[in-house]
Formats: structure tokens, sequence, C-alpha cells
């Protein structure tokens, strides 16, 4: 009935210092590559990979989804899918972002 | 045999023991935290706002009845239909839906009671104080006047100077609080307190709609909430969110409106449908056709109910892609709605037929909401939706769909379901007089509605010229209204006489099929003597007629030793009154909102101790240390991980706002010419390894080592306090510099979502605090680490939102 631990793996306190440390690191790569003059075409989506990337791992590590219940992974995933769509719906329709124009 | 402050232990057999809450004592009603009480009170409390938003529907009506009628005044006609939809949606409807929600959910799953009793009470108590809040503007003689739908910037305080608009602004904010708490208890009341054996495709229609709604409540409510702060804001501190001069765009109100309100249609009318899906199979004595395709239909409806609200805005010139995209999805949303009655009418199809006043109130929601959903899908078509909107055309098709489908379903579930709450039967004979009263008045009030919107008659006027051929209509729609009204009464008659003196009603008057026709009318306080077995879909038919298929996989034979531990003991928790006084916190904070500050600081103060006491009421109950359900989780934790999703909502908007409103400002500055990214790196990086802390915290906790669970839970509230520090420290330096909420849109975004977060940390700082204290005092053992790793979880959750928010604000450029 339970998967609440998925294949009895639990993280380490190894694994939550590593986590940090890809952390701490793709935050001075996100603060570095906005003065790269080169990177402007490509900073925005650069940017965005950078901070989902983050966003992936405090969630998947320290909020234990890798190891947690897939239902907790729906309960989240769900909503956070549909907000971002929602989101982004929402600056397409008052013109700030026009994915399909007028 | 009792702890009296820790819960209720029956030992023994259940049956043998008296019920824990049968005296009926005030302070026995204000403590309670029975599901089944909880349950009543929503239904008495909805049907005094029932009333008075049905009264406020007579006058509109009186009004209205002829031309150049001057029963009120035009001023007193907006807030007549201000508060007729406001209280009928929010205090009548909803609070209906939530009677049956409370009453029936725990027993047709199988459960002793809600995953969250207290929680259930305080959300409770959280939507009488907003209602009574909202209703209070009455006698201040301020009522709202902006309508249910309160566009800007008639909400502005320049076109609504008065506290009216502020009354309707802090009771929705209360009652979206109540709604939100409430739904997030009952999801994990479905998803983890079924009986054993009750597998999700078992579970009755009723239930499964219940869920759906409890989703779209966790997680349209909290944009409408959004689009409340960013109203409150611009009245009470003078930000530009809806200030077309400083570069605003009024679309956002009417998109975070809608984004609430039409998933808030399928609120309002699932939980019907969901009744009918029990009421017709049960007097069609046949198995509710297509169960499963019923089900995921209203999945499904609940899923596009997210992607069509824009139909509410084809008259806004939102362009021809944008009205196509949302036609369509319209439309499509009108495939499993229909599919839901060809498979009611299918059931009915050779059924042996009772016409009991139940099934008359459910066959009437079977043909009106028909109407009121064919209304529907043509405003599907922009064209058409154009000639028709601010008609009363859809005025007709918003009360077909919620008289016709809403309140028909709901009083088909109060005649099924009264004999289960009361013990008494309803009088048949005047239950089906009220429905063929109710039928003709309703019809009479609205159908003639169709023909005035087609004839031009627009909504929300006060009086009309004799010669513009609504008179006939609107006459015959004031004698309907009032037909109505004559229904209601004779409702009130009926159940004056049931509870006086109707006939006793046993345990399964109508042979039903789901498990509360199991127990006894009314049912015992613990609900069932032993967690009932459940052999398949309408499992109380099977045991009584079979074929049972056996007990499925995990169901407790009666006689086994686990169910003679049910008998045993069975924990009912104990009354409680920290929901009352949280509730009496916040409306005195809402309050104080419209008097003087010195209030809303008694008001929060009054709330954070209040929630202060809820939380460590039960801290060393050994009933309460294990709550792991049925999927094997913690209800605490999963509990936290609904909320989480609904907070995805909630920055999800004010992200949204924020990249909606950039480089609108009409003044200066811009973000790059304020914002200081190698500070904020700094309190990036502070946050990201406050996480990392707060891992360790919990990972001690586990172990029980207490003295790293101390040194990590301290550390990461350190490292919060000192976020707090760089943004007080941001904060300062912009108003220094002249930047403020008020000096353009950018601001007043800026402010708003960083602050909010700001809050957010904040109050996690408090909780990691209040844990620190704890472990201090040796009351933090390993059997509490599940209470650290929710703490946790809301901090990492707060942690991810500002990543988005430092590369969304501060580095994109």
């Amino acid at each position: 009935m339970s998967d609440e631990h998925r294949d009895g793996e639990h993280p380490t306190v190894g694994t939550y210092v590593r986590v940090a440390l890809v952390l701490s690191v793709v935050t001075a790569l996100e603060v570095g590559v906005i003065y790269v003059r080169q990177l402007a075409p490509i900073i925005v989506p650069l940017l965005l990979a950078m901070s989902a990337a983050k966003f992936a791992l405090v969630a998947l590590f320290f909020m234990h989804l890798r190891y947690d219940s897939r239902v907790l992974t729906l309960l989240f995933a769900g909503p956070l899918v549909l907000a971002s769509g929602l989101a982004v719906a929402l600056t397409t329709l008052t013109g700030a972002f026009l994915v399909f124009g007028r | 045999m009792s702890a009296p402050s820790s819960g209720r232990v029956l030992h023994g057999h259940p049956s043998a023991l008296p019920g824990v809450e049968t005296t009926a004592t005030v302070l026995g009603w204000l403590t309670t935290v029975d599901h089944k009480r909880i349950g009543i009170l929503y239904g008495v409390t909805g049907f005094a706002f029932f009333l008075l938003g049905g009264l406020e529907a007579l006058l509109i009506r009186l009004q209205l009845a002829v031309p150049h009628n001057t029963v009120v005044s035009a001023h007193a006609f907006n807030a007549l239909f201000t508060m007729h939809g406001t209280t009928m949606i929010f205090l009548a409807i909803m609070p209906f839906n939530a009677a049956f929600f409370n009453y029936m959910v725990p027993l047709l799953i199988g459960a002793r009671d809600v995953a969250f009793p207290r929680l259930n009470a305080l959300s409770y108590w959280i939507f009488l104080a907003g209602g009574l809040l909202l209703n209070a503007s009455l006698l201040a003689g301020t009522p709202p006047d902006v309508g249910w739908f309160g566009y800007a910037n008639l909400t502005s305080k320049h076109y609504a100077p008065g506290p009216g608009v502020d009354f309707w602004i802090l009771s929705l904010q209360i009652l979206g609080v109540s709604s939100v708490i409430a739904a997030i208890n009952f999801i994990v009341t479905i998803l983890n307190m079924r009986a054993p054996g009750m597998t999700m495709m078992r579970m009755p229609v009723f239930v499964w709609m219940t869920l759906v709604v409890q989703f779209l409540i966790a997680l349209a409510f909290p944009p409408i909430t959004v689009g409340l702060i960013f109203l409150m804001f611009d009245r009470f501190f003078g930000t530009h969110f809806y200030d077309v001069a400083a570069g605003a765009d009024l679309h956002l109100w009417q998109h975070l409106f809608w984004i609430f309100g039409h998933p808030e249609v399928y609120i309002l009318i699932l939980p019907a449908f969901g009744i009918v899906s029990e009421v017709l199979p049960t007097f069609a004595r046949k198995p509710l056709f297509g169960a499963p395709v019923v089900i995921y239909s209203g999945v499904l409806i609940g899923f596009f109910g997210f992607g069509v609200w824009s139909h509410h805005m084809f008259a806004a010139g939102m362009g021809p892609v944008a009205d196509s995209a949302f036609s369509i999805a319209t439309m499509l949303i009108s495939i499993p709605t229909g599919v839901k009655i060809f498979n009611w009418l299918a059931t009915l199809w050779g059924g042996t037929i009772r016409t009991t006043a139940a099934f008359h109130f459910a066959v009437g929601l079977v043909g009106l909401f028909t109407i009121g959903g064919l209304s529907g899908i043509m405003h599907a078509s922009p064209p058409v939706d154009l000639q028709q909107t601010d008609s009363y055309f859809v005025v007709a098709h918003l009360h077909y769909v919620l008289i016709g489908g809403s309140l028909f379903g709901l009083f088909a579930g109060a005649y099924y379901w009264w004999p289960k709450i009361t013990g008494r039967l309803l009088g048949e004979r005047l239950g089906r007089l009220q429905f063929w009263v109710l039928f003709a008045g309703f019809n009479l009030a609205f159908f003639p509605q169709h023909y005035l919107g087609a004839l031009g008659m627009p909504r929300r006027i006060y009086t009309y010229p004799a010669d513009a051929g609504w008179t006939a209509g609107n006459f015959a729609s004031t004698i309907g209204a009032f037909g109505i009204g004559v229904s209601v009464f004779l409702f009130m008659v009926n159940a004056w006489r049931s509870l006086r003196r109707g006939a006793p009603a046993p345990a399964d008057p109508w042979d039903g099929r789901t498990l509360e026709w199991r127990t006894s009318s009314p049912p015992p306080a613990h609900d069932f003597d032993t967690i009932p077995p459940v052999y398949g879909r309408d499992s109380y038919w099977r045991e009584k007629y079979g074929p049972r298929r056996g007990p499925a996989a995990g169901a407790t034979p009666p006689s086994s030793g686990a169910a003679a531990g049910i008998h045993a003991a069975v924990h009912l928790p104990a009354p409680s009154h920290w929901p009352i006084v949280v509730a009496l916190g916040m409306v005195l904070a809402a309050v104080g909102a419209l008097t003087h500050v010195s209030i809303v600081l008694l008001g929060v103060l009054l709330t954070v101790w209040g929630i202060f006491r809820f939380a460590l009421e039960h801290h060393r109950t050994t009933a309460h240390t294990d709550q792991t359900g049925v999927l094997g989780l913690d209800h605490r934790k999963m509990a936290m991980w609904v909320f989480l999703g609904s907070e995805c909502f909630f920055f999800g908007t004010l992200v949204a706002t924020y990249l909606a409103y950039k480089g609108r400002s009409v003044v200066g500055p811009e973000p790059h010419q304020i914002l200081n990214i190698p500070i904020t790196t700094l309190s990036t990086f502070d946050l990201l390894m406050s996480s990392l802390l707060m891992v360790l915290a919990l990972a001690a906790v586990q172990r029980g080592d207490h003295r790293q669970a101390r040194l990590w839970l301290f550390g990461t509230a350190l490292f919060g306090l000192v976020f707090l520090g760089f943004q007080a420290y941001e904060f300062t330096e912009f108003v220094h510099r002249g930047f403020t909420l008020q000096q353009n849109l950018f601001g007043s975004t800026f402010f708003v979502l960083t602050g909010l977060h700001g809050t957010h940390v904040a109050i996690g700082v408090l909780w990691l605090l209040s844990l620190w204290v704890l472990a201090l005092r040796g009351r933090l053992g390993v059997a509490d680490a599940v209470k650290v790793e929710i703490a946790g979880l809301y901090w990492h959750f707060v942690d991810v939102v500002w990543i988005a928010i430092f590369t969304l604000v501060y580095l994109i450029p």
C-alpha cells in the first residue's frame, strides 16, 4: 500500500551537503552569467534553466520528493504545473508575454 | 475511560457506550469537533444566510415587477444584487455543500471523523465570522454595491469611497481562508482515511465529486486571494494595481476573478452532481450507469474548469486568438457534463423507480441543469456571447445552473439524508408539493428572463421604461420568485414538523447502497461500531443482496484481532475552544482594518496566541502521535503538501502579475536602476544554506540527537532572521531613495511580492523558534519528527519560491 520511502533509499548528510554545494555554485553562476555580454541572446532561457535546476534540487532532496511517496509528488507537481501554465497564460493575456499575439 | 484533555478513548464495544457529544449545551456546540455536528452547524448557518439572500432577491424582484417602480432606490438596488450574489454563492450554496461534505463524507468512506477535526471546527467558525462581517455592512449602513464580481475600478476609492467594499474584501478573504483549510482537510480525509477495501474507484460518486471540489477550492481560491490583496493594498495603502493612470491593466482583476470564478461554478455544482449520482441509483434500484465514466467526467470538468475562465471576458476585447482558445475549451467542457446527463438517464432506464421527494428533486436537476447547460454552450461562441453578455439572458442561464442545478441537487440531498442526520423522516407528500411549487416558481421566475435578455434588457438596472416590452416578463418573473419563496417556506414547515413529530427513521429507510445506511439514524458519535468492510462499489447493497465477491484486500473481517482492537479503543477527539478563539482573532483583525489599527494588532495577537495554543493542545497526546492513514502517509505531511500545492497558485499569481506589469510603469525607477544584485545574492545564499540546516535538524530529530536538533533548528531560524534582516535593509534603502509601494507599478508589484514572501519567512522563523523552544524543554522527541518535517517542508518551499523570485525579479533583465 505504502511507498513512503521508495526503494528504501534515505538521503545522507553527505548528500545534503553536496546538494547545498551545487546550489551555491549554480547561484554564483546565475549571477556571473548576467555580466557576460556574449550570453545576452540566451540569457533568459539560461537563467530559467538554472533556476529550475535549483528548484528541482531543493524539492527532490531537501523536500525528499525523490525518496517519498509518489502521491506527494503528484499533490505538489500537479498544482505546480497548472499554476505555471496559468502564470504563462495570464502574462500572455495581459500582453506582457505574447506567445501568439493578438 | 476517558482523557478529557486529550480526546475521548472509548473502551469496550462502542455501541454499549454513550455518545461523546450528545449533550446539546451551548458550550458543547461551541467547542464541538464532531464532523456531524459541524455539518449541522454549516447547514443551519447556511440556511439562515440563504433566507437573507432570498429576502434580498425578493426585494430585487419586487422593484422590477413593474416599470418605474420605487420600492428601493438605485443605490439600494446595487447593494441588494451585490449582497444577494455574494451571500448565495459564499454563504448559502457553499456552506450547504460543506454541510453534506462534513456530515456524509466520513460516513461514506467508513471513517470515524475527518483527518483534522479541530481544523474542521476552525473552518466553520472562520466561515461564520466572515459571513457575519459581510452582513455587518448592512447594519453599518454601508453594504458593498459593486456586484459580486467587484470589477475594478468600480471598487477603487474614487468610485467606492465608503467602507462597503472594504467589508466585502475582508469578508471574502476570511471566507477564503475557511474554504482552503476545509479543502486541505477533506483531501487528506478522502485520500488517507478510507476504510480498508475502499479503493478510489469504489468510492461513492459524491465522495469523488467532493474530492474534485476540494482541489478546485485549494487551487482556485489563491488567485482571487491575491486579487483581493491587490485591491486591499490599492484602497488602504495607495498602490497602483488597478490604477490605469499608473499604467495598470483593469483586465488583471477580471482575469484573477474569473480564474477563481469559473472553477467556483464547478465548486457549486459538482457536489449536487454527486448527490444526484447517489439518489438516482437508490430510487431506481439500479447501479449508477457507467459510474467510472461519471467519475472521470467529474475529474475532467474540474481540470478543464481551470482553462475556460476568459469566456466570461469575451466582451473585454482579448483578441481573436484568445477568444478562439477559450471558446474551444468551453465547448470541450460541455462534453463531460453532457456525459453525466446521459448516464443519469440511463440509470433510470429500466429501473424500479420510487418517486420519493428526493427523487423528484434529483430528476428536476437533470432537466433544469440541462437547460442551463445548453444556454451555457451558447455563451461559448464569442459572437453569440457578445449579444447576450450583461443581459438578462445571462441571469437566466446562471440561475438555471445554480438553482436548477445546485439548489435542486441540494434539496435532493436534504430529503435523502435528512433521516440519517435527524433520525426522523420528512413528510413525503409535503416534500413533493414543495418540489412542484419550486419547479413551477423557478421556471416562471427565470425562463422569461431568457426572452427579456433577448429583447435587450440589461442586467443590474434598477428600473425600466413602460414601453420597452419587458413588463410582462418581469411581472411573471416576480410572481415566480415569490413561488420559490413559498416552496422554501414549505420546506421549513416540513422540517419543523419532522423535528417535532416526524416518524422515526430506521437506519436504512431507502434501502440504500452506501455505507452511511449501515449505521444508526442518527449515527453514534463514533459513526460505526466497527469499521465497515467494503465489498466493492455500492458496498452496503452488495452486503445486503450480494454478490459480495468477498472482502477486498485489506478489509478487516469483523471477528479479527484488528477489529477487536477497534472495539477495544475508539479514539474520539476532545472538544476544543481554540478554533473559535482563532476565528475571533481573525474577525477582530478585520474589524480593526475597518476601524483602528490598535484593534488589528489585538486581533493578530489573539490569532497568533490561539494558533499557538491550538498547535500545542495535543502535543503530548499519545493518540495523536501516529496519524498514518491508508496510503501509509502521515495526515499532517499530506496536508502540508496539499497546502504547498495551493501556495504554488498563490505565488504563481503574484509572480505573473509582477511580470505582466514589468515595464509598464509610467514613472521611474525601473528595476535595473534600483535593485542591488550583490546584496540579494548574499541573502539568497543565506536562505539556501538555511535549507541545509533544516534538513540537518530533521535528521537529528529523527535519530534522537537532541543537542544537534537544538543547534540546527536554532541555526535555521537564525539564517531566516538574517534573510529578513537583508530584506529590511533593502526595503529601508529603497524608501530612502524614494522608491516606495506608491511610487509606481513596479514599486507596488515588487514590494507586495517580496513582502508577502518575507511574511512567509517570518512565519517560518516563528514556527522554527517554537520547535526550538520545545527542543530546549526536552519536548521534541523522535515521535515528533513529523512536526519538524512539515515545518521543514514549509521552510524549503519558502526557499524554492525565493529561487524563482531571485531569477525572475532580480536577474532577468
